[in-house]
């Protein structure tokens, strides 16, 4: 773990201002919220004033009744007033928080952008960002309070300086105690944060892969493994809402104290006299006020050690980089007309050569990766990437692509070295199928489409193509059948062929295939290529594989072994030369 | 609304084992109010000592009694803390367990309708909001209740006009926040279901960022991500608008409280029916009620939050499985033949049009034999490997493996002696032993390095950083696909079945791995059934029997040597393909 120092003040001053106008109107209205009831104590003692006699002029007891009335009406006014806007305030702020969370994992080489498993960073997207919700809103009250208890302290002094000083004592004391339980704080939320994210990571794993474990009969010690770590989650959260407890008894305890050292050194001075009973009653009834200020300032400490825990889980998830961008200010169009996405605008610069040179990338602490892979791709050409079992061939296609953070090397469009290569490699100019595609819950056409508005002619073409249009007839809504993990199931083939046809839309110039034949069969392969050549034929592709279908077809063959080039050349060059080659060939049955 | 009912179920089963734990809690709980009452009355009798202008001394040990009390509240206030965090966890994470359990116990059909994320929402989120109901919700109720009635008895014997007054008072403000609190619950639910939403949605983009980074549909997300929010927004708003009607009910229930004891005090005094003491009386006990009121609404505030819950909780309680484990028999030991009987199968869910996948499936497996299954991509392959594992049961007609009817089968039984090797891949971030024994803590290292070193992984394995404790990423990050399948085979490989099922197993792997996993396939299928799926012919060249499937029936099923043989035969025309392409 990484202990980065985080910017805690710096981060809730960026959600401070981000919506300023309503900041500055809910701290307006906490702040009324508090100091009301002042006003029934008041009405409560012209009451008792009147009936006993000791004011005859002033209210009579139905306007007081009235008066009552009004408060409470007032009262609730503003408080619905101030939910609407709280609601309205916290909400945009946690949208913030995981908008630019997401938006910045998608930023990320797409294919190492987490160390988190999705379950593990859910939690992030949800725990961390309420516990940061609610310390906003706590922000908010403590605000209120402070302005209310600088009002009563001003009264206080107007009546006794040292009293007043012997009031604010044990804020002392309690600032200290925070400060010195800072560490703890920070400890037991991490452990209680890491524990929930376990747990989510456990729940999502276990649901993502039900058939397996099903098959598995693996039913009842998964949920073992699931008990094992919800018992390991209790003991961390009990401890960790034990020590917040502790905390806020310690905080009333030496408030508590104080008081009681007021009590008995005013009533010394109310007995000689120095104190009258009318200041002695306003003194009190404020005691309570300040105390309450005072044991929320203490808990405001504790919780921005928790926030900070917060803040750090958030910012770890997004990577390196700036950790302001947690906040950075955005439009969130949560109202108003809902703008569409954005189109990727047609690029001017067509393939006419790519070029990889000395690419080297190792997977961190590990020693899988590529080492100086160097290779060249003319325009229309067919590439294919071929070798063992790890040797490395998604991962160069990764790194091509920019999907992980390279160590060294250069990849380069037309000449041009491709400075940032994850930002580079979208349509129009590549477009890419993973080795296992994922497809979204949304329908079939929504995840070709993925926002493009393209005409009906291009999408069948591509469906087409990607020879998926049997399947498309086959199914009872066509294009507009929902799939992806919450609709219909596709066979491992139709997913493959989606993806593919998700990309053929897209026209790139570059067509990047991870092993797109592993889960077609011979028939459905040699077709794909087929179209591809009579259809697509000026097309570039890059494509790993180790069928025959596709290696016969290649303008050059690249053999990677232990992450590195063994040989680069076409089928009969190989087949003269690379003994490796040979081997995969003779193995390779059809 | 829920009945009371309900909720009185679920607190007997979940705080039965805790009795001792929540005696106690509630205990502290119940002395906690009593220090409510009791420490005002020291206040006050302080502050009346000192206008009085009683001694020093006597105000002193006043004072300090005060303290000592005051310590004594907060010392319970952390213990009662510890123990309802203690109940309060101990009873969700049972009811979290038994709930996956639950889900995970249900067929594929209520799979495929959730995603992961939005079951994490729903396991997790949804059962933490019942912790206060499990740890404080019932003493808190009560011991205020108890105040209430306390404090109204009092108000009683200063006069009947001010007890009717006030336990009138009383009664509409219960009314008036439990009926608010109806209102509000569906309110609430709404919200947690698009939370849930929100959540299932993130899980797919955080599993899908190389698919869409690469495929440039990242605004188009982010568009998705604003669309979800904005439907959000409201609910939320209306959530919280609940919560502003039972805080509005409360302000409004103690206003009234005062007017009314300004309307009865004053119109009681003039009549010389109390004196002013009795009206400040009356006053400071329906202050004093504004505590337990206070108090029974922050409760059910939460009950609110914690009955969405419960309901959304239950509904997936109530969902029910539609293959029920009720078998009892136990499969042979040794080779298991299948005998597939009249089969038909559909989907028959909510996606699906009711079209036949599989139909008129006759086929008999002899214990020992391989069967090697061809048919295009869609034919039914798949699906026929999931009935045979009872993922599915059958529309219409039975499969019997070793002469008994599958859903008679015990259910450990058939997982154990029935295996299968998936298309898809799913590792856990786990270390290896754990990714190998799916968290069974009973299979002894012994055994997997054995079947590590059948597999003639062992020396791979041995070369990881921590061997056996090496962790392991999630989905299939850290390893290639070749590796992470042949982490599935040794999966199969650990437990000892007579049935084999191997579902595109050998697909994603470079001809050298193959090898390498061929021996090991031909070790495993040693005196066992095997059923291989593939859409290679090199991988059914294992096979005793070919049966190969076209849109869901059977067009041709036999030994493999005689269908190869015949010159006429979908399979010898399917080797003939498969050699031109060898030669082309």
């Amino acid at each position: 773990m990484t202990d980065r120092p985080v910017p805690t003040a710096r981060l809730g001053k960026g959600l401070v201002t981000f919506r300023k106008g309503r900041y500055l109107a809910n701290v307006a209205i906490w702040a009324t919220m508090w100091v009301m009831p002042v006003i029934p104590a008041l009405i409560t003692r012209a009451f008792f004033d009147r009936i006993t006699g000791e004011a005859t002029t002033g209210f009579t007891v139905a306007t007081l009744v009235a008066v009552m009335v009004a408060y409470g009406f007032a009262r609730i006014t503003i408080m619905v007033f101030g939910m609407w806007n709280d609601i309205h305030l916290v909400f945009r702020v946690s949208t913030l928080l995981r908008r630019n969370m997401l938006e910045r994992i998608f930023e990320l080489p797409g294919a190492q952008s987490m160390k988190e498993s999705p379950g593990e960073a859910i939690s992030r997207f949800r725990d961390d960002v309420d516990e940061i919700q609610e310390s906003f809103a706590w922000s908010i009250d403590m605000l209120g309070l402070f302005t209310f208890s600088a009002v009563a302290a001003w009264v206080l002094v107007g009546i006794d300086g040292e009293f007043t000083f012997y009031v604010f004592a044990p804020m002392v004391a309690v600032v200290w105690i925070a400060a010195a339980a800072r560490r703890r704080i920070k400890r037991y939320r991490e452990a209680a944060r890491e524990a929930t994210g376990r747990i989510t990571e456990a729940i999502g794993e276990m649901f993502g892969s039900a058939q397996s474990v099903k098959v598995a009969g693996a039913e009842r010690p998964m949920i073992a493994h699931f008990r094992r770590l919800n018992e390991e989650r209790r003991t961390v959260m009990v401890r960790d809402r034990v020590l917040t407890s502790a905390l806020e008894s310690l905080f009333w305890n030496t408030i508590s104290i104080g008081t009681g050292i007021i009590l008995i050194v005013t009533a010394g001075a109310m007995s000689s006299g120095e104190f009258t009973v009318g200041e002695f009653a306003v003194f009190v009834y404020f005691l309570g006020f300040v105390t309450d200020a005072v044991f929320f300032l203490g808990l405001f400490i504790a919780r921005y050690q928790q926030a900070a825990v917060s803040f750090r889980r958030m910012i770890e998830l997004m990577g390196d980089g700036d950790p302001l961008r947690l906040v950075e200010p955005k439009a969130l169009h949560l109202s108003g007309p809902l703008p569409e996405p954005d189109v990727i605008p047609p690029h001017f610069a067509p393939l006419q050569r790519l070029d990889i040179d000395d690419l080297t990338f190792h997977y961190p602490g590990s020693e899988a990766g590529i080492d100086e892979v160097s290779f060249s791709v003319p325009s229309g050409s067919f590439t294919v990437i071929t070798g063992r079992i790890g040797a490395g061939k998604t991962t160069l296609l990764r790194s091509i692509l920019g999907l992980v953070k390279t160590d060294d090397g250069t990849v380069s469009w037309n000449g041009e070295v491709v400075a940032d290569p994850a930002a580079f490699f979208i349509p129009p100019r590549s477009a890419y199928t993973p080795q296992v595609p994922r497809l979204f819950s949304m329908t079939l056409l929504q995840n070709l489409l993925m926002g493009r508005r393209d005409q009906e002619e291009q999408i069948l073409e591509a469906i087409d193509a990607a020879v998926l249009s049997t399947d498309v007839e086959d199914m009872a809504e066509g294009l507009s059948t929902m799939v992806g993990p919450m609709g219909v199931r596709l066979s491992g083939g139709q997913i493959q062929r989606s993806a593919t046809a998700r990309m053929f839309v897209r026209r790139p110039d570059l067509l990047v295939f991870d092993d797109v034949s592993s889960a077609l069969d011979v028939e459905t392969e040699r077709l794909l290529w087929e179209q591809l050549f009579r259809d697509r034929a000026g097309v570039t592709s890059l494509v790993v594989s180790h069928r025959r279908p596709a290696l016969q077809r290649a303008d050059q063959i690249i053999v990677m072994d232990g992450g590195r080039v063994a040989a680069i050349g076409t089928l009969d060059e190989l087949m003269a030369t690379s003994p490796e080659f040979m081997a995969m060939w003779e193995g390779e049955p059809s | 609304m829920i009945p009371v009912r309900a909720y009185w179920r679920l607190l007997r089963h979940y705080l039965r084992p805790l009795r001792t734990r929540v005696i106690t809690l509630w205990v502290l709980l119940l002395t906690g109010i009593a220090f409510q009452v009791v420490n005002p009355q020291l206040i006050r009798s302080f502050i009346d000592r000192a206008l009085d202008g009683s001694e020093p001394s006597e105000l002193l040990g006043l004072a300090a009694a005060f303290i000592l009390l005051a310590v004594g509240h907060q010392a319970l206030n952390v213990a009662a803390t510890y123990f309802a965090e203690h109940v309060g966890w101990t009873a969700t994470n049972e009811m979290r367990a038994d709930l996956a359990e639950h889900l995970l116990d249900l067929d594929m059909s209520f799979h495929k309708g959730t995603s992961p994320g939005e079951l994490i929402e729903r396991i997790d989120g949804d059962v933490t909001t019942l912790s206060n109901f499990f740890s404080k919700f019932v003493v808190h109720v009560a011991g205020n209740l108890v105040l209430l009635v306390a404090v109204i008895a009092l108000l009683w014997r200063e006069h009947p006009w001010v007890g009717i007054g006030m336990t009138g008072f009383a009664v509409v403000a219960m009314v008036a926040m439990i009926g608010m609190q109806a209102v509000a619950i569906p309110w609430w639910k709404a919200v947690r279901g698009k939370r849930a939403e929100f959540f299932g949605f993130l899980g797919e983009q955080l599993g899908g960022t190389e698919d869409i980074r690469a495929n440039g549909a990242v605004p188009y997300m982010m568009h998705r991500f604003t669309e979800v929010h904005r439907e959000w927004l409201p609910l939320e708003v209306r959530g919280r608008f609940g919560f502003a009607v039972m805080w509005g009910t409360s302000i409004g229930v103690y206003v009234f409280g005062l007017a009314m004891v300004f309307w009865l005090g004053s119109a009681l005094l003039s009549d010389q029916a109390i004196t002013i003491g009795s009206v400040y009386l009356v006053f400071h006990y329906t202050d004093m009620l504004r505590h337990p009121v206070e108090q029974i609404r922050t409760q059910m505030e939460d009950l609110q939050k914690a009955g969405a819950g419960i309901e959304r909780v239950q509904e997936l309680f109530a969902a029910r499985t539609r293959l029920p484990e009720d078998g009892h028999r136990s499969l042979p030991t040794g080779a298991l033949d299948i005998a597939i009987e009249s089969l038909d199968f559909n989907y028959l869910d909510d996606d699906s049009d009711g079209e036949i996948v599989l139909e008129g499936l006759d086929i008999e497996i002899a214990a020992g034999r391989v069967l090697g299954l061809l048919g295009r991509t869609g034919s039914g392959k798949s699906t026929l490997a999931r009935l045979l594992t009872r993922l599915y049961d059958p529309t219409v007609g039975e499969i019997r493996i070793g002469g008994i009817a599958l859903p008679d089968v015990e259910r450990d039984d058939r997982r154990a002696r029935i295996g299968m090797v998936t298309q898809e891949v799913q590792l856990f971030r786990a270390s290896m032993r754990d990714n190998l024994t799916f968290f069974d803590e009973s299979i002894a290292d012994d055994r997997i390095w054995a079947v590590l070193d059948d597999l003639g992984v062992r020396d791979w394995v041995r070369t990881l950083d921590a061997g056996l404790d090496t962790m392991l990423e999630s989905g299939s990050g850290g390893l290639s696909a070749g590796q992470a399948q042949l982490l599935a085979f040794a999966r199969i490989f650990l437990r000892d079945p007579g049935l084999v099922i191997l579902d595109e197993a050998s697909s994603r792997l470079d001809p050298a791995t193959e090898v390498l996993i061929e021996r090991a396939v031909d070790r495993l299928l040693e005196g066992r059934t095997g059923v291989i799926i593939a859409h290679r012919l090199a991988t059914v060249e294992r096979a005793d029997d070919i049966l190969i499937l076209e849109d869901g029936r059977a067009v041709e099923h036999g030994d493999r040597a005689s269908l190869a043989a015949d010159d006429s035969s979908r399979f010898s025309g399917l080797l003939r393909t498969g050699m031109e392409e060898l030669l082309a």
